[in-house]
């Protein structure tokens, strides 16, 4: 032991410390580690041996139209949720960002509180309405629901982008001759470019993912998670890891996109 | 900055309102109207008909649904604080900058994973000639039923809210003044009294949260009941869904979305009033 | 002068709900000069520059720019430049197109506003960084930057706002001497907002002193330096000695006065000067009063004081006294005479000035 350590710290704390989250990371990865292997596995029963590596669970759900019209129409509710979700979000974080005005603890307690509502209550509000407005069992209605659910999230993160900026930015562009609106389109919206390309992907993500509320009100338009659900209710199927693990996949590859803009390339020019 | 709304604030500021007036607050409000209508021949029809509060609210299945389900969601919002802290303490308080920015990158990534897929996961662990019980024949144990029982619906819940506790923890721990973990070292106070006396009041409001948000989660989860614990016991999720999609009863399903709100909101009322009062004090 | 001023504010007054920021202010600014606004934070001066700039509007009175009143023009129809405290370069914008964006608002066409633009680079010594990221300049350079930015459009008026408070104080004297020839060769009229005296007096044809939302005096450096007009503003200075007493009656040009630190002589010039028994304040500045051995005859303008404390700035020292009454006085001298009177606290010595060199605040 070096004569030097520092005596405020515990080597045998610091490393119970770092097992204890290890077992953390273990516990919430092992599910998502056991469906992505699971989709290569040729039993039908997943149990421990193994069986041999396999790609058929692939093919079959490949094969399957099922799922193609699902995929299909998952993609069609996530690209209109995220360009819908991104743009409220955007004008609710830049109101929030450069006004002041009487009610806004409400507007912002209604901006942000829709995910906080348990999505089976959620679901059967939203079917029970849309029903009335004979709007349900569309697409349009789980896109109607999505934005619901995913403006919120568009929001707090191009306000977290606008909370970094000099406040004298968008002053310092009028008192250089731009206009209210010559100043959003030359300031502010390059200034929030990576927040909102974040926020178009983490909304698309939210979207693809979201089954309750889907499947509440999407009636025959169903999207995958939606599809997911119905495998769960009908016999074990490895075909639900092969959806996992694909989806699982296309959402981190959104992820890391919205992280990289938020984080490097689009916002390290800008620092102090 | 002008306090007089104008057409440019107002192109900004009112889709949002609109569509959250539009699509949430009026679905959320049509619910209770809903309560109050009757169900006639598998149509639901437009009514003032307080039969349907009775006969949710005069039932002991939904009773027992309620205590079973506001249990499970308390335990499981306390088991997942109670282990999630000392992770989000070490990821907080002891890695470098470095590794805590891949921490918390990991910690996001199990929020755009399919929570179904995970708990579809877990079944294949949890089964009788599941994982853990293959693990345990080696080693002449089991095999023991851990499928379809209440302790399979804590594992779920933790699956759903254990990533969301810990990050809530690590940000309300890193947001600790460090000079007063030090003015307390430097007072004598040893590390588990650091802990208990300076750490954990500094970061209450954030504990209670990331615990608030927890029970939330569980609270209207449904996917875990079902496909963990198997439909046994009933929980208030499973009631909505099953009395939704079978019968029609939507009024009836209304009841009992309303009173998982009620349940909710006063939940959170009370979580934030004590969070802050003992941030005041 | 005689010229008719460039701006005027006419009875301007700026409340934010309850807290008055600006008293009703009445001010000309003179084509081609160099104005300081000078005060401690609070005084109202970045407000009175906000409203020249149309970022606030003033709650009464009338802003007037060569006789025309703008209180109604919105900030972008202003041609009043405002270089900020913080600088607010846009930082997704290079160096060459921060400083074209005022010509691109004013639909100047590509060629001929890069043309301008470089024109202006070149005049502040920046032109090999037309292409670089904000982020990547030095503190010097980025001030270049904005004053380039904001002078692109070769206003007839430039606002400025703090700008040096963020620069280290070799940095700040170097760019002092920037801004005060870059207005003489200009010619256009600078509005200089800060809280420092040495900035304020080291580049200013004018000094405005605001306390409270309210001007305290309006001159030369010289005048304000020399004649503080209010005991605030001799106050706020910090450079002399404020002291107080009753009018006993007149002897020639002089007022005689006893305090209870005892007897002086006060010149006074007013067309009124004050009655026997009124009470006066009058300064002396710290560099015109000299120190001495204590005791003798009691004589006018001296006081017997207690070395407290002495604090050297260069080849001058300013030795802190404290009368018998708990009044401080400050005396300012050479390190060769402080090597003479050997000074150490707790010694008593008599402080005392010609009775030409005191000064009668007004009011």
């Amino acid at each position: 032991m070096s004569p030097n350590r520092d005596p405020n710290r515990s080597a045998l704390i610091d490393t119970a410390l770092r097992v204890w989250i290890i077992l953390c990371f273990v516990f919430v990865f092992a599910p998502i580690a056991a469906s992505f292997v699971f989709s290569f596995n040729s039993d039908r029963f997943p149990t421990i041996p193994l069986g041999h590596f396999t790609t058929d669970w692939y093919r079959l759900v490949v094969a399957d139209p099922l799922v193609w019209s699902g995929l299909w129409n998952t993609l069609k509710v996530a690209g209109a949720v995220g360009v819908l979700a991104t743009v409220l979000g955007f004008g609710a974080a830049y109101t929030d960002h450069r006004h002041d005005f009487f009610g806004k603890q409400a507007y912002l307690a209604l901006a942000l509180l829709p995910p906080t509502i348990p999505a089976v209550i959620l679901g059967l509000a939203m079917l029970a309405y849309l029903s009335r407005l004979t709007l349900s069992g569309s697409a349009v209605s789980v896109i109607i629901a999505h934005v619901v659910i995913c403006a919120p999230f568009a929001m707090a993160l191009i306000r977290l982008r606008l909370s970094q900026m000099d406040a004298a930015l968008e002053p310092a562009a009028w008192n250089l001759g731009a206009t209210e609106w010559g100043a959003m389109r030359h300031v502010i919206l390059p200034f929030c470019a990576p927040a909102i390309l974040a926020a178009l992907f983490i909304t698309m993500a939210v979207s693809s993912d979201e089954f309750a509320v889907a499947w509440f009100v999407s009636g025959l338009n169903e999207t995958l998670p939606v599809k997911v659900l119905g495998f769960l209710q009908g016999q074990v199927s490895p075909r639900i890891n092969v959806i996992g693990s694909f989806v699982f996949v296309v959402s981190i590859g959104l992820v890391i996109a919205a992280q990289l803009l938020m984080a490097g390339r689009g916002a390290r020019p800008y620092e102090e | 900055m002008r306090n007089r709304p104008t057409a440019y604030g107002l192109t900004f500021a009112l889709p949002l309102l609109v569509w959250q007036v539009v699509f949430f607050v009026l679905p959320l409000a049509f619910l209770v109207a809903l309560s109050f209508f009757t169900v006639r021949n598998f149509r639901v029809l437009p009514d003032l008909n307080p039969g349907n509060w009775g006969v949710i609210l005069w039932r002991q299945v939904f009773w027992q649904a309620y205590g079973v389900t506001w249990l499970l969601s308390a335990t499981g919002s306390l088991i997942a604080s109670v282990l999630a802290f000392p992770c989000a303490f070490g990821i907080a308080l002891k890695l470098s900058a470095n590794s805590r920015r891949w921490a918390v990158f990991l910690m996001v990534i199990p929020f755009f994973t399919s929570y179904l897929v995970r708990a579809y996961a877990w079944q294949v662990f949890l089964s009788d000639t599941g994982i853990i019980n293959g693990l345990l024949a080696w080693t002449g144990l089991g095999p023991y039923a851990l499928l379809n029982t209440p302790g399979a619906i804590l594992v779920g819940y933790l699956t759903l809210s254990l990533p969301l506790v810990i990050l809530l923890q690590v940000f309300s721990l890193t947001y600790v003044d460090r000079s007063l973990i030090e003015a307390a070292h430097n007072l004598r106070a040893g590390r588990l009294r650091t802990v208990f006396e300076v750490i954990i009041p500094s970061a209450r409001v954030g504990l209670v949260i990331a615990a608030l948000f927890a029970f939330i989660l569980c609270f209207g989860d449904f996917v875990s009941p079902v496909y963990l614990g198997g439909g046994h016991p009933t929980t208030l999720s499973i009631l909505i869904t099953d009395t939704t999609k079978s019968g029609q009863q939507w009024p009836r399903a209304a009841v009992i979305a309303l009173m998982m709100i009620g349940t909710l909101l006063a939940t959170a009322f009370a979580a934030v009033h004590f969070a802050y009062r003992g941030a005041r004090r | 002068m005689s010229r008719q001023p460039l701006v005027t504010l006419e009875g301007i007054r700026k409340s934010f709900g309850d807290y008055v920021a600006v008293q009703p202010l009445d001010l000309a600014i003179h084509a081609g000069e160099f104005l300081a606004l000078m005060g401690s934070s609070g005084c109202g001066k970045t407000t009175t520059l906000r409203m020249l700039a149309g970022l606030e509007s003033p709650s009464a009175g009338t802003i007037r720019l060569s006789g025309q009143p703008i209180n109604h023009l919105p900030a972008w129809q202003r041609d009043t430049p405002l270089v900020w405290q913080n600088l607010a370069l846009f930082p997704f914008l290079n160096v060459i197109e921060n400083v074209e964006f005022a010509l691109k608002m004013r639909g100047v066409g590509r060629a001929e506003r890069r043309r301008r633009a470089e024109a202006w680079l070149d005049r502040m010594q920046i032109a090999e960084f037309a292409g670089r990221a904000i982020s990547h300049l030095s503190g010097g350079q980025r001030q270049r930057v904005a004053l380039a930015r904001s002078l692109v459009i070769e206003p007839q008026i430039l606002l400025l706002d703090e700008p040096l408070s963020a620069l280290d104080a070799a940095l700040k004297v170097r760019m002092q001497s920037v801004l005060k020839s870059l207005q003489r060769e200009t010619g256009i009229t600078f509005v200089y907002v800060t809280h420092s005296q040495s900035e304020a007096f080291a580049m200013a044809d004018r000094v405005v002193i605001m306390s409270r939302g309210k001007v305290e005096q309006i001159g030369t450096p010289q005048d304000i330096y020399n004649r503080p007009g209010t005991r605030f503003v001799a106050e706020f200075l910090g450079s002399s000695n404020i002291l107080s007493g009753r009018v006993t009656g007149s002897t020639g040009p002089h007022l005689n006065v006893d305090g209870p630190l005892g007897h002086f002589q006060v010149p006074h010039c007013d067309a009124t000067p004050p009655q026997s028994g009124q009470e006066i304040d009058f300064s002396v500045l710290g560099a015109l009063c000299d120190l001495g051995p204590p005791g003798g005859d009691p004589r006018p303008n001296q006081i017997d004081a207690r070395i407290v404390g002495e604090e050297f700035e260069g080849a001058f020292a300013t030795i802190y006294l404290e009368a018998d009454t708990g009044q401080e006085l400050r005396v300012q001298k050479s390190q060769a005479d402080i090597a003479r009177l050997e000074p150490s606290p707790g010694k008593r010595m008599a402080v005392f000035w010609r009775a030409q060199d005191c000064h009668l605040l007004p009011g």
